[in-house]
């Protein structure tokens, strides 16, 4: 090197990929299976967080409930429960999908799956977990009565799921069509009090927000990579460095990336898998999750028509799961783009589809707290998914973290829809939002960046 | 669920030595000779089917292909051969099998009386044929087959509580012919809640069957209801070239058939819109690119047609050895 300097411009980005090459076009290697990934948001908030929850003065619906009850309502009295996807839910929250990211799939998932089922909330699980984690096999070693990642999580999910409440949703992408995950678990005799109490759906993955347009990606060993190398992608691209320490079954000594296809969707694609789910399932829901694409809106309509029982929107900020830094800072539509664009088509749609408004939608990306939830949900969404903040919730609390991190939420979320005027979750409004530059709609929207959140 | 009434298979050695079994057996090598004689004589050849592969038909309604570790690659048992008779019809242009074929049914299909994990079809593939043209064979070959038992074996039928009337109008050669559409209306109408986007459910094909004095075939299948390989109707899209042909006097489908996809792109394209993953069909995909001859054809159900000759309440009755769906059996 001979000092030369170039002020004002990315100086130590481009000698960090001289020096390392593909390795910088992602995160550090090393963290992988300790970290969580996806967006965090640009100076501490994203378009979403500029909103303000905005009370009126003159509240109508006060009225109504004060005459209902006989007295003063207060936030108390504010009901949550509410219809997510075919299920009953005690909140307006599920628990999203980790992916197959190895910090989603082991002890961390299962005490998520457990704390979730006391919440009386539905459970998604990720896809890829079969044909990476195998379906009952716990580890290489295959140990008797041993159980797959995603078995486990099923099972800790229906022990602990009060009657009458709650469901389990397992995502399959293109290549868990191949281990055929669905039939899997719709013939497994464990899911059967599931299926049998109408609490199981299926939801066709399509993206994630994370890495709009991409598949699912995860780091491996040597060892694993030419395991996982005859149905997917592994390629040497992260540099080398110790795997050991992230993976114990790659001790050879470099990391490999593995990558799933994201699969290949057009209207009529999606609206004929839609059918064919139907078809060859017809006692699990119907749930479809797309990444925040520019044509978001028309391909929730399409699965809607198709006869979808929900339709998930991964904003850009969300993903737990590895991804290219590009795509963490670059790629996809923030969350409350997707909402706006969604429901600016329900609400032109309305001659046409005439049900229209009992679509179900939920929202993923960056959920923690009840200003950002109840934000969603004015902005069209019927519950919101809680995915990293799920794990790290666990990971500070294995037996009540996501059961506390719920409760603070639900909290927020009645003092606010109270504040509102409002005694029910699906009462909130578009115009319980008052956008910077003083309006109701929202005036340019923020990028967000990425940077790793560590667990404890 | 339909026909609960249905008895269950006695343990598999008295099931040998019954008399009704035995009574099935002779109905069925008459009419499998029968199936032969007129497929024969139509110029068709006989081929033996693959039994494992890297892919088979992906099917639906919840069925499940069987895994096979063939040298450490995952291998299927053949849920049907469909994709085997596209393949052959260059050197085949008509070509049958009598096909095994496995499928893991879902458990509640046990009590059809109509579903075995194990069964075996008669499987018809003719080059450049359109839908008119095997369902021509298919009433043909039904046809002579009756024709043939009720010569051959008239008092094992008689025996069995079978009469000759009954197969009166087919034996002239009727078949009737109504669409998925008017199929689904019909039942509609008479209180049967039957989806338009799938396929007529078991009890709508009972009640169907049940109301018909004659074999009857129900065409243009809705495109999510059938796997990728029938063809779509270029006239009316989301309708199938496809077909069934269902037994009257409540004994269901016999036969599945349909106008087969030949072209590369769009088997391509049906397989995503069926979920599934293109590159697992490599083989198939490659004789496909370099060209599958148009065809039609059909699978008639060997077990069910001989339940259908011999009026026997359950298909197990009429296979040696029944595997029924959810039930672990020798």
């Amino acid at each position: 090197m001979t000092g030369l300097k170039a002020a004002g411009f990315p100086e130590r980005a481009v000698r960090a990929r001289a020096r390392n090459g593909t390795a910088e076009v992602f995160p550090p290697a090393d963290g992988y299976g300790a970290e969580l990934y996806g967006a965090e948001a640009a100076s501490g908030t994203d378009a979403l967080d500029r909103a303000r929850i905005a009370p009126p003065v003159f509240m109508p619906r006060r009225l109504e409930k004060l005459i209902e009850l006989g007295r003063e309502p207060g936030h108390d009295d504010v009901d949550l429960r509410t219809e997510v996807g075919g299920f009953a839910s005690e909140l307006p929250l599920f628990l999203s999908a980790f992916g197959s990211t190895r910090a989603g799939s082991g002890d961390l998932g299962v005490a998520a799956s457990r704390q979730a089922a006391r919440l009386g909330i539905p459970m998604v699980i990720g896809e890829n977990m079969v044909p990476v984690h195998g379906y009952r096999r716990a580890g290489a070693d295959g140990a008797d009565g041993a159980r797959s990642a995603l078995l486990a999580r099923i099972a800790a999910y229906t022990e602990a799921v009060p009657d009458g409440v709650g469901g389990v949703v397992v995502q399959q992408s293109t290549e868990d069509a191949d281990s055929e995950v669905w039939n899997l678990v719709y013939s497994d005799p464990g899911t059967r009090p599931l299926l049998e109490s109408g609490r199981l759906a299926f939801e066709l993955k399509t993206g994630q927000g994370a890495k709009p347009g991409l598949g699912g990606m995860t780091v491996v060993g040597r060892a694993e990579g030419a395991r996982l190398a005859g149905r997917f992608t592994v390629r040497d691209v992260l540099g080398g460095g110790s795997a050991a320490d992230a993976d114990p079954a790659g001790a050879e000594g470099a990391y490999l990336l593995r990558c799933a296809t994201p699969g290949t969707f057009t209207e009529e694609i999606v609206r004929q898998q839609l059918r064919f789910m139907r078809n060859n399932f017809p006692k699990a829901r119907t749930w479809v999750k797309f990444h925040p694409g520019r044509d978001v809106a028309q391909a929730a309509a399409t699965a809607w028509r198709a006869g979808a029982d929900a339709v998930t929107v991964d904003g850009a900020e969300g993903g737990t799961g590895w991804a290219p830094r590009v795509f963490l800072d670059q790629v996809g539509l923030g969350l409350a783009d997707c909402l706006r664009l969604i429901a600016a088509r329900t609400a032109g749609a309305g001659a046409d589809r005439p049900d229209a408004a009992v679509d179900c939608l939920l929202a993923t990306g960056r959920m923690w707290e009840g200003g950002r939830a109840v934000r969603a949900l004015a902005l069209g969404a019927r519950a919101v998914g809680l995915g990293r903040a799920a794990l790290i919730a666990v990971d500070e609390d294995p037996q009540e973290g996501l059961v506390r991190l719920a409760g603070a939420l639900a909290l927020e979320a009645r003092l606010l829809i109270s504040a509102l005027g409002k005694y029910t979750a699906d009462a909130l409004d578009a115009e319980d939002l008052w956008w910077p530059g003083g309006g109701r709609t929202p005036v340019g929207a923020g990028t967000p960046a990425a940077v790793p959140g560590a667990l404890s | 669920m339909e026909q609960s009434s249905v008895p269950m298979p006695p343990p598999l050695g008295e099931h040998l030595r019954s008399p009704e079994l035995r009574a099935a057996m002779l109905v069925q090598q008459e009419a499998l000779y029968a199936a032969r004689e007129f497929l024969r004589g139509q110029g068709f050849t006989e081929l033996l089917p693959p039994l494992v592969g890297p892919v088979t038909d992906p099917g639906g309604r919840g069925a499940k292909a069987l895994d096979v570790d063939y040298y450490g690659h995952p291998y299927k048992l053949m849920t049907s051969a469909i994709l085997y008779k596209q393949a052959s019809l260059r050197g085949f242009p008509k070509l049958f099998y009598i096909a095994p074929n496995v499928r893991v049914e879902p458990e509640e299909t046990a009590g059809t009386g109509r579903h075995l994990v194990e069964f075996h079809q008669i499987d018809v593939e003719i080059a450049g044929a359109g839908r008119q043209d095997a369902q021509d064979v298919a009433a043909g070959m039904l046809t002579h087959i009756v024709e043939h038992v009720w010569t051959a074996v008239p008092d094992v039928l008689r025996e069995l509580g079978r009469e000759e009337l009954d197969f009166a109008e087919l034996r002239s050669g009727k078949f009737d012919a109504c669409t998925h559409e008017e199929a689904v209306a019909r039942l509609v109408s008479g209180g049967h809640p039957q989806s338009p986007d799938a396929e007529i459910d078991w009890a709508g094909e009972r009640i169907l069957s049940l109301e018909a004095d004659r074999p009857f075939f129900v065409n243009d299948y809705p495109k999510g209801s059938r796997g990728f390989y029938d063809r779509e109707d270029p006239e009316h899209p989301g309708v199938l070239r496809n077909f069934d042909l269902l037994a009257h006097g409540g004994y269901g489908e016999l036969v599945s058939g349909s106008e087969r996809e030949s072209d590369y792109a769009t088997i391509v394209t049906r397989m995503r819109e069926s979920g599934e993953n293109p590159a697992k069909y490599a083989w198939y995909l490659d004789l496909a690119r370099e060209g599958i001859p148009a065809s039609a054809g059909f699978g008639m159900g060997l077990q069910r047609l001989v339940r259908f000759l011999t009026g026997l309440d359950a298909l197990w009755q009429v296979s040696a050895y029944p595997k029924l769906p959810g039930v672990v059996a020798p």
